[in-house]
């Protein structure tokens, strides 16, 4: 038998917890509710917004890609070793998160610029541009999502026992055996969540994009361009295709990650 | 064969000195020492997992402080077993059979699984087993890479009373059969007594005494050894003759009766708590069965009870209170009758 009584405190928490849900849920439903059949098939239809909406699922699938094949090894490393400056790469890994995006924008500019140390190198050698390609669409994506990948990976692989390590090195397996057989599927957990926000956060981004490249489009910057040059309700109509299609992703991931929906930890 | 020379650990909170060993091919080394006496650190030195500051570990003849932990071939059983939680029993014993070259590995891996009782397990996974089960397959897991050496941390410690009791006789009759070479290490005395064929005690960061079982407990080397393992008296003997459960044994000649279900010819040793010795002047027509002439070696008062070392052919050691031992006007060289019933005495399979 439970015990059924209320609790003055968690009846308050809940409230406010409720309200917490409302905000996110409103204005979600609201915008679905809000469409007008006509216009939304008209941007359905449109070659530019569908254009814009592949550009946004795709780069950003990559940006997540590249941030897992490069983040992973640091998360690693920052799981399992200490060394001197440890926590001055702890905090340059985390800045991203504290620099507003229009600012990233800029930064990247200098690097991946025409003129930049690496925009000229690229151009000199491979004939590859950033600014106002893929290219530089994904560059900025993975600047502003990296953070998510390597904090989720680095707690997957504290969550590991080290012992399991130990035990794996006794038995024969070299550094790279132990972390193949042991460490990653032990950790795929975190590795999967790292690379599910971090392709949330890089299918997002608008700020650092736009700077870096108007054209080609992403989705939030289509949603933009819809609004400042037509009105809300085209815009809208965008927004919510992009919307649907970002809540679809996010739910399989979710999905394929955790098994089932509110199984956050095991 | 292993040798551990004049080694030196030294992870701040964790301090050894000096600590120096040497273990024969197929035999059982167990260290003995209190909680925090910094075992575990020296296991996982011998490992390979931390350098040592000083000293040298050799391995058959090898120098091996420099090997990584993966080329030493020591196996390590964990306390609380450290099983891959994501493969099943028949792939964690198979994790390492890829990286060294083992001959026969099907025979050998049915005779372990054989031996260890654990065929019908083989396809489950860590989480659905019970921790004695998790222990013979991280003890399976082991023992197929024919390890040089194989390292225990006290690996009975997580085991409900009943399991450990049982593992612990089982353990030994294992490695010795599989001629395993076993460093292991507990704090508890029973366990050294019922696993090791040559105990070191640890204290302080140092080995203060390395001996045989009985040797560690009868004739400890000084005060901290003796507070350690306790004042029970530790003898070896053979199994003269058992009728019907009752079992007399033989130890250097002297008979002593015992309570035990152990077959005839088995070497066993016999533990005796002082504080089941009793002490009169006469025979009396008491119900113990064990009754020897001895003689009062020595007098160690402890508060209101007496330690009275005796010589009745064997070390013998008596708890009495001071009252008893004023009234047996007690003192050095005089001689007295010693006392305990066959069920005081605790008896503990060591064949090999």
């Amino acid at each position: 038998m439970r015990f059924k009584r209320l609790n003055v405190m968690y009846f308050i928490f809940s409230l406010m917890g409720g309200l917490l849900v409302l905000f996110t849920l409103l204005p979600i439903l609201r915008s679905f509710l809000a469409q007008t059949p006509s216009i939304l098939i008209e941007e359905v239809t449109d070659k530019g917004v569908q254009e814009a909406i592949f550009n946004s699922v795709f780069l950003s699938a990559i940006s997540a890609t590249v941030a897992a094949i490069f983040g992973i090894p640091l998360a690693y490393i920052l799981a399992r070793k200490n060394f001197f400056g440890k926590s001055l790469v702890e905090s340059i890994i985390d800045l991203p998160l504290a620099i507003p995006h229009t600012v990233a924008g800029i930064l990247l500019l200098f690097i991946f610029g025409r003129y930049g140390m690496v925009g000229a190198l690229f151009e000199r050698f491979f004939s590859l541009r950033f600014v106002g390609t893929k290219l530089g669409i994904i560059v900025a994506m993975l600047f502003v999502s990296l953070p998510f990948m390597v904090n989720s990976a680095r707690e997957g692989f504290e969550s590991v026992d080290v012992r399991l390590e130990q035990v794996a090195s006794t038995l024969g397996a070299a550094p790279f055996e132990v972390f193949k057989r042991v460490s990653f599927p032990l950790a795929i957990r975190g590795l999967l969540t790292g690379w599910i926000l971090t392709w949330a956060r890089a299918i997002s981004e608008f700020g650092a994009v736009i700077i870096l490249a108007y054209h080609p489009m992403t989705a939030p910057i289509k949603v933009y361009d819809v609004f400042t040059q037509f009105d809300l309700k085209h815009s809208s109509a965008v927004a919510v295709l992009f919307l649907a299609i970002c809540l679809v992703g996010f739910v399989i991931f979710r999905f394929l990650a955790y098994g089932g929906m509110g199984k956050r930890r095991q | 064969m292993i040798e551990i020379k004049n080694l030196d650990i030294d992870l701040g909170e964790f301090r050894l000195r000096d600590i120096n060993l040497s273990i024969e091919e197929g035999e059982i080394f167990v260290i003995l020492g209190p909680s925090g006496a910094g075992k575990t650190v020296l296991l996982e030195t011998v490992a390979g997992f931390y350098p040592p500051k000083a000293g040298s570990i050799i391995l058959n003849r090898n120098f091996a402080n420099d090997l990584p932990p993966e080329k030493r071939n020591i196996g390590f059983i964990f306390q609380d077993y450290a099983l891959f939680p994501h493969l099943n029993v028949k792939e964690n014993i198979f994790f390492g059979t890829r990286y060294r070259r083992i001959d026969g590995i099907e025979e050998k891996f049915g005779k372990i699984v054989s031996i260890l009782g654990i065929e019908n397990i083989l396809h489950r996974y860590p989480k659905t087993l019970s921790g004695g089960e998790q222990q013979r397959v991280s003890l399976a897991r082991a023992l197929i890479m024919e390890p040089n050496l194989l390292l225990f941390d006290e690996p009975l410690s997580s085991l409900d009373e009943r399991i450990r009791e049982e593992l612990r006789e089982e353990l030994r009759i294992i490695l010795k059969k599989m001629n395993q070479t076993s460093l292991f290490v507990t704090h508890d005395q029973t366990e050294a007594l019922v696993v090791a064929d040559k105990i070191g005690v640890m204290h302080d960061g140092r080995i203060a005494q390395v001996g045989k079982p009985d040797e560690i407990f009868n004739t400890p080397i000084n005060e901290q050894v003796a507070s350690f393992v306790g004042v029970e008296t530790v003898l070896e003997g053979k199994v003269a003759s058992n009728i019907d459960g009752l079992a007399v044994i033989d130890v250097n000649g002297i008979e002593i009766e015992t309570v035990a279900d152990v077959p005839v010819g088995e070497k066993v040793l016999l533990g005796i708590r002082p504080e089941n010795v009793t002490l009169s002047f006469a025979k009396d027509e008491s119900s113990a069965r064990n009754n020897f002439e001895a003689k009062v070696t020595r007098l160690t008062p402890l508060g209101a009870v007496v330690k009275v070392s005796l010589k009745c052919g064997f070390p013998l050691v008596a708890l009495i209170t001071k009252l008893s031992a004023e009234k047996l006007e007690l003192e050095k060289d005089k001689e007295i009758l010693a006392s305990f019933k066959a069920t005081a005495v605790h008896v503990i399979k060591h064949g090999s």
